[in-house]
């Protein structure tokens, strides 16, 4: 180990310390601004000249008197219970079929060789380059065909057939581990799917994080697939309930900052405990420092 | 270097973190009470959907219950849609066999939808003695709004009528008698100059009276017998002499300000779009304002005490008294509609055809200007005027026969897109009225040559 | 061929997805480009009249197409290079680091809808926060979203703001570089900045590729922000061209030409990933 002085130390910790913090400012601020509108009461938003208050001193920052209020009441005025369950449900289901398929694809792109093998990747990409818009109609012509209107199959069934972006993640991923390691499970017998399973994937937990974490995101995020295929009220998710949100409650800043907030925290929360596994490292020599 | 060690075992935090919350979410969401709602399973669905949100969201379901009611043949079902995306989930549904048997729209949409056969004409729903009383009574200004080629593809529920709303106290304190509005724009812009209020800067503080960017020569063109379409021939007509006239007044007024110093002024007050308390008007940022009749609810609702009054907007001197620009919601009954009986008979309903009174009152629940004179002189819609006095100036200027909506061409998007763009950019000073009229002609014949090479029948 | 049927074996889900739910719509596409389709009629043969149309008759398909080859050529290598600074920055071991992670990652997944008003709110010119700030440095602020000259870099800084998601995959990146390699390095007696140009940048540049590719082809069909915000004003300068195409589809009813402008971008949108995948043998190191 090399020794540095302590306090040379302290002191590069500090500096380190002051340009994040000083780049994390222009990140934070509308965050922060967010979190105290929805805090505030319209009576603190809404100065009396019908001037729209000025934010710009610490003073306005802080919600003045607090209310708390805005949440409880912003949870009550969409059917939250039921468009959360939708919405857990979807993206439990997106994540398992995303990240599963992806992976199995990702390893046939990545580590296995075929007649076509290029060509078919570079066809995938290109599948991502044609606005959607377009194909709207016949994707929804063929689902009303296949009977899955009015379900959710149209959101679930497609994340089983595998996601470009994912994909080519993971294909990027997979190529950093070396070949050496394939080779000597294929030496010891073992067959294609064994060596994927058993000595791919667990390398590559941090990169299926990251498309776990994505996809749930993906789909918490999506209000447009549920909008266009369901029509059961019932059905509806947390994103299309925020819309509706946000187009009811125009000018009610804080009512729209509490329904926002509570549509980011368990994303939040998610990410913050599921960071370690993306610093964890491939430890390919099994030297620990 | 001292690292964070991390063990292969912790790598399943991650995932463990996703099961977590999946769980967690579970269990929580069930805390939550359900909702219930009344059905009707035995009976024909009717599906209605509809971009109404907030508040309005409400009355529509008020409405659909007292429909439910009202007869046990069918359920009327009311979907609310976002408006940013109502219409293309409505185009693929029906593109997709599966469309609304109603919908309640407000966009221009109906030429372009009618020209492409995605609407069903309502006439043909309609009893002979049922097509007259509708030809016969309907304010002109809803006819126009519905029809498309003597057809009539749309019902108003609820047609939008404008007219200033001023501050009496401003005018006195300007030594300015507030029982008397002006009488002719000429009179109104002039007091408006003496209204406005600058801080030392030069900034805005106040604006008397400035006339509104959009909608813009629609509104104020009719005073003068013009406007962007000849109702009688069924021409548009775009850079005509009264049009150049009133687009420079447009222009001129904003130029007098500053449009920098406008834009500044109007960005530092409340949207007003919430519907509640948030209107600038309140605050008495402005003297006067043109704006909708739907204010007169809100004001009741959330400014209770307010002191102000209401005019119609006034013609330029020899101009017709009631005159103006329209826009309203209106119900359509798509093509391909399961039960379109049903839709008819809801629609029916709301809009009063067959029994005027009874529909009366859902006018006043959504502050909507009524369909008929009929919906208007009843006796429940009476008592909401003696509540809301205001409100008389509105059904004055609705029932007029000057006042038009947007050209009835099936390109009316691109027609009001462009339109907009063009006064937009003559108000911005970027082009002089006269050309952005030019431009605006040009662009319009362009898109009719593109229509005769693509074959449409115009 | 026992190769070949493994490779298709595992390529399997992907095929079936790409039978039934791209290649046919790609294909039926294709031939509505060449027809006056609204939607809900038949399609009429029109031939090649909406691709001469967009060409030569239709001045803001060029504007579009210029805004947003603009936008893909700015916001591309900013965000490339803001989220490989910010990931390294994050990599450091110390500690916090995961409360500063988070909090440059939550930009990236607040709802869309909430950002937009947030942002609206923020560049307000009269009461926002940005021209606050500026007031108090004697600045009087531009008009932002409402001023032709910086609506569209209004929309960069908020294209930047999202860095997080990005920034997210270099770092779990950085983390897949083998330490042996910096042990190495560090005994061959490199400087930290010699490590960062000879190990760390090489190592991690299958993941710039990856972000690369997939930013350029989302730079190109940049829709939502300005849907939802600026409606492809002031004066059409933040009209991008998937806006564009938006507005001819579901608001005129001309998805044909749609159509037609949707391959088009297809087009420009796979000659610069095509370059992008040539150019990978001169700088993309595959490890391992």
């Amino acid at each position: 180990m090399i020794r540095t002085k302590s306090r040379r130390d302290a002191f590069k910790r500090l500096f380190y310390h002051g340009v994040l913090i000083a780049l994390s400012i222009p990140f934070i601020l509308p965050l922060i601004w967010m979190l105290s509108t929805s805090l505030k009461s319209d009576s603190q938003i809404y100065l009396k000249g019908g001037q729209a208050s000025s934010p710009v001193s610490i003073k306005a920052l802080i919600p003045h008197p607090v209310k708390f209020s805005n949440y409880p009441e912003a949870m009550q005025t969409v059917p939250f219970g039921l468009y959360l369950r939708n919405t857990l449900f979807l993206c439990t289901m997106t994540v398992l079929g995303a990240v599963l398929s992806s992976a199995i694809v990702a390893y046939g792109f990545s580590r296995l060789k075929f007649k076509g093998r290029d060509v078919l990747f570079y066809v995938m990409i290109s599948t991502m380059a044609l606005p959607g818009q377009v194909t709207m109609i016949p994707v929804f012509a063929l689902f009303r065909w296949l009977g899955w209107y009015g379900t959710f199959l149209p959101l679930i069934i497609p994340a089983f057939c595998g996601n470009a972006f994912y994909i080519f993640l993971l294909k990027q991923f997979f190529a950093t581990i070396p070949e050496e390691l394939s080779e000597a499970a294929r030496l010891d017998g073992a067959s294609e799917w064994r060596v994927f399973t058993q000595v791919l994937l667990p390398l590559a937990k941090p990169a299926l994080a990251t498309c776990a974490l994505f996809q749930f995101l993906g789909t918490w995020n999506d209000f447009f697939g549920p909008l266009l295929y369901i029509n059961d009220p019932n059905k509806y998710t947390l994103a299309y309930g925020l819309q509706q949100f946000m187009s009811s409650y125009g000018g009610k800043w804080a009512s729209l900052m509490a329904g926002a907030c509570i549509f980011t925290v368990p994303i939040i929360i998610l990410f913050f405990f599921a960071q370690k596994t993306f610093i964890q490292g491939i430890s390919t020599t099994g030297s620990k420092n | 270097m001292a690292g964070e060690r991390e063990e292969n075992g912790k790598g399943f935090n991650a995932f463990l973190a996703l099961a977590i919350v999946i769980v967690a979410g579970f269990a929580f969401s069930y805390l939550q009470p359900q909702p219930t709602v009344k059905t009707y399973p035995s009976r024909e669905k009717v599906i209605f959907w509809h971009m109404w949100t907030a508040e309005w969201k409400g009355v529509i379901d008020k409405i659909a219950l007292r429909f439910n009611e009202s007869q046990d043949k069918y359920e009327v079902i009311a979907l609310s849609i976002p408006s940013s995306v109502a219409d293309s989930k409505f185009l693929l549904a029906v593109a997709g066999g599966n469309p609304p048997d109603v919908m309640g729209q407000w966009s221009p949409v109906i030429p372009k939808w009618a020209e492409s056969k995605l609407l069903q004409p309502l006439d043909g729903f309609m009893t002979p003695v049922e097509w007259q009383y509708f030809q016969k009574y309907a304010y002109p200004a809803a006819k126009r709004i519905g029809m498309y080629k003597g057809k009539l593809y749309g019902i108003p529920s609820g047609m939008n009528a404008f007219a200033c709303y001023y501050m009496p106290k401003q005018f006195v304190d300007a030594g300015l008698d507030p029982n008397k509005f002006p009488d002719t724009l000429e009179k109104l812009t002039e007091i408006g100059h003496k209204l406005n209020r600058f801080d030392d800067k030069g900034n805005l503080t106040r604006i008397g009276f400035l006339p509104s960017q959009w909608p813009g020569v629609g509104m104020y063109a009719p005073g003068y017998g013009g406007g962007y379409y000849d109702w009688k021939n069924d021409k548009l007509t775009i850079n005509t002499p009264i049009n150049l006239k009133v687009l420079t007044y447009l222009v001129d007024e904003r130029k007098r300000l500053g449009f920098d110093n406008v834009l500044r002024f109007e960005s530092g007050l409340n949207s007003g779009s919430s519907g509640s308390v948030d209107w600038p008007f309140i605050s008495g940022a402005y003297s006067i304002t043109l704006d909708g009749q739907w204010r007169v609810e809100q004001l009741r609702k959330f400014a209770p005490d307010l002191k102000y009054k209401t005019a119609p907007l006034p013609p330029p001197a020899g101009g017709p008294k009631n005159y103006g620009w329209t826009n309203g919601n209106f119900l359509i009954i798509p093509k391909g509609a399961k039960h379109s009986k049903g839709a008819w008979e809801f629609i029916k309903f709301w809009s009063g055809i067959a029994k005027p009174e009874r529909a009366a009152e859902f006018y006043t629940w959504g502050g909507w200007i009524p369909l008929f004179p009929a919906e208007a002189n009843s006796p429940i819609f009476k008592e909401y005027v003696k509540k809301n006095p205001e409100f008389q100036t509105f059904l004055n200027v609705a029932a007029s026969e000057h006042i038009y909506p947007i050209p009835p061409v099936p390109y009316q998007v691109f027609l009001s897109d462009r339109i907009g763009r063009y006064e937009d950019l003559a108000i911005r000073s970027r082009l002089t009225p006269q050309e952005a009229l030019e431009q605006l002609d040009k662009d319009i014949r362009q898109e009719l040559d593109r229509r005769k090479r693509y074959h449409y029948n115009d | 061929m026992k190769k070949n049927l493994l490779g298709y074996a595992f390529l399997s889900p992907w095929l079936i997805g790409f039978l039934v739910f791209t290649l046919i719509p790609f294909v039926v596409s294709i031939y509505l480009s060449f027809t006056r389709y609204e939607v809900v009629t038949s399609p009429v043969w029109v031939g090649t009249a909406n691709y001469g149309e967009m060409f030569s008759r239709d001045p803001i398909f060029w504007k579009a197409l210029v805004i947003t080859l603009k936008y893909a050529a700015v916001a591309v290598p900013l965000g490339t290079v803001a989220g490989v600074g910010l990931a390294l920055l994050l990599n450091a071991d110390i500690r916090g680091m995961s409360v500063y992670r988070t909090l440059f990652f939550i930009p990236s997944i607040v709802p869309m809808v909430a950002t937009s008003v947030v942002f609206i709110w923020i560049l307000n010119p009269q009461i926002g926060l940005v021209n606050g700030i500026l007031k108090k440095f004697g600045v009087v602020g531009p008009a932002w979203l409402a001023d032709p000259k910086y609506a569209f870099w209004s929309l960069v800084m908020m294209g930047l703001w999202s860095v997080g998601g990005s920034m997210i995959i270099y770092l779990a990146g950085l983390k897949d570089v083998p330490p042996h390699l910096y042990e190495a390095a560090m005994i061959d007696g490199a400087s930290s900045f010699q490590r960062l140009r000879h190990v760390t940048l090489p190592m991690i540049t299958p993941v710039i590729f990856f972000n690369l590719v997939m930013g350029v082809i989302g730079a190109f069909q940049y829709f939502t922000q300005a849907y939802i915000m600026t409606s492809g004003g002031p004066e059409d300068s933040t009209m991008f061209y998937a806006l564009y195409l938006f507005n001819r589809a579901w608001r005129y009813l001309d998805m044909g030409y749609a159509s037609a402008m949707a391959w088009v971008l297809f087009i420009v949108i796979m000659i610069c990933t095509g370059l992008i995948f040539k150019s990978q043998k001169k700088w993309v190191h595959y490890g391992g």
